[in-house]
């Protein structure tokens, strides 16, 4: 897995590729550390080049929303594949997360 | 579309305790994603056959495939790093008594990943959320009833997201309703999370409901595979006297009249 970290206008685009796995998803922890310590406002992950997210991924984002909600910023989600996006059906995380179509209609909402 | 991918081949499998043949020369190959549902009566092998397809024991010969990989000589911690990639449903449902609902279903995550608690309260949430039990994570076993240890037993075998999962007569014990639950958790753990489930059972309402395809075992041998469809309409009288369940068929349960006799004068 990687991240590739982006700013676009006010909003920090986290590009992630690779799957989120077990192995994986202590480190998308740690790449999201910046944010929290600056308060970062506005987050995008974009997920366009993720092939798989398995529990330990999904709840490693939920865990990255829990700790800018405290204090209160936003994160978006886009480029789901078809297959990621059942993964968060399965587990109703569809209905806690924002989530966008591609990158550019995720940033416009901000 | 390719070839549908082999995640556990079985090949010759033969098993004997002392003299005793359990298993005289088992092939089976189970596919990804689909639920496959190993049958027969009690004493016919198939508890033995899924503890080989596991690795927990050897075969006298034959081999046994996991994900590609020959189990039949594998031990120690190339065994287990491979068994990470599967999960597994015990009859008794083996919960540790001692530890909460919670403790028990994360252990798996705490003793193999380096993941981080507060994303394991996380995924704990999320593994009784699809077993129907969040919010019972400080129960105790003994506070559970079987319907329910079970289910815990099942939101522990997902912990890892398996690749596999293998059941050992889920359903045994059960009420209907509570078998019925339990069969719907199995279909949708299944098709939801596209894992590979392997059960074995003699509840034949329970395999009905949830085969992709039956493997029929008798005597050690798989006797047939099909569909329930075919199964059901199978010309073979051992298969149909099992399905139905009746006490006069080529299967005999009790020794011949004969023999009893013949002992007792001996």
């Amino acid at each position: 897995m990687q991240i590739n970290l982006d700013s676009r206008g006010d909003v920090s685009v986290f590009g992630v590729s690779g799957d989120i796995d077990i192995n994986s998803s202590p480190e998308m922890k740690k790449g999201f550390e910046k944010v929290f310590r600056e308060k970062q406002e506005k987050v995008l992950i974009d997920l366009t080049d993720v092939g798989y997210v398995d529990s330990s991924g999904l709840a490693t984002i939920v865990e990255i929303f829990k700790n800018m909600k405290i204090y209160g910023g936003k994160l978006r989600l886009a480029g789901l594949s078809d297959k990621v996006k059942g993964l968060f059906e399965i587990t109703k995380l569809d209905q806690l997360f924002e989530i966008f179509p591609d990158a550019d209609s995720a940033i416009q909402s901000f | 579309m390719s070839e549908r991918e082999v995640v556990v081949e079985v090949n010759d499998l033969v098993k004997k305790f002392g003299d005793r043949t359990v298993l005289s020369g088992v092939n089976l190959k189970i596919y990804r994603g689909e639920i496959c549902v190993i049958m027969g009566g009690s004493g016919c092998g198939k508890s033995t056959l899924l503890r080989h397809m596991i690795g927990n024991i050897k075969p006298t010969s034959g081999s046994v495939k996991l994900l590609g990989t020959d189990i039949t000589d594998l031990y120690g911690p190339d065994l287990d790093e491979l068994r990470k990639k599967i999960g597994m449903s015990f009859q008794s449902s083996a919960l540790f008594d001692s530890m909460t609902v919670g403790e028990n279903v994360s252990l798996p995550l705490k003793e193999h990943t380096r993941l981080e608690k507060s994303v394991i309260e996380i995924m704990l949430k999320m593994k009784l959320e699809l077993v129907g039990l969040r919010g019972f994570e400080d129960l105790t076993p003994s506070e559970l009833s079987g319907g329910m240890k079970k289910r815990v037993g099942l939101a522990r075998a997902i912990a890892m997201d398996p690749e596999i999962i293998f059941y050992d007569e889920p359903t045994a014990g059960l009420d209907p309703i509570v078998a019925s639950v339990i069969d719907k958790l199995i279909i949708d753990l299944g098709k939801k999370l596209q894992v590979t489930s392997v059960v074995v059972t003699h509840d034949m309402k329970s395999v009905m409901a949830i085969a992709d395809r039956i493997v029929m075992l008798y005597e050690g041998k798989v006797l047939e595979t099909g569909t329930p469809a075919e199964i059901q309409s199978s010309k073979n009288e051992m298969v149909q006297q099992f399905i139905k369940g009746d006490y006069d068929g080529p299967i005999k349960f009790f020794q011949q009249k004969d023999d009893y006799l013949e002992t007792l004068t001996q």
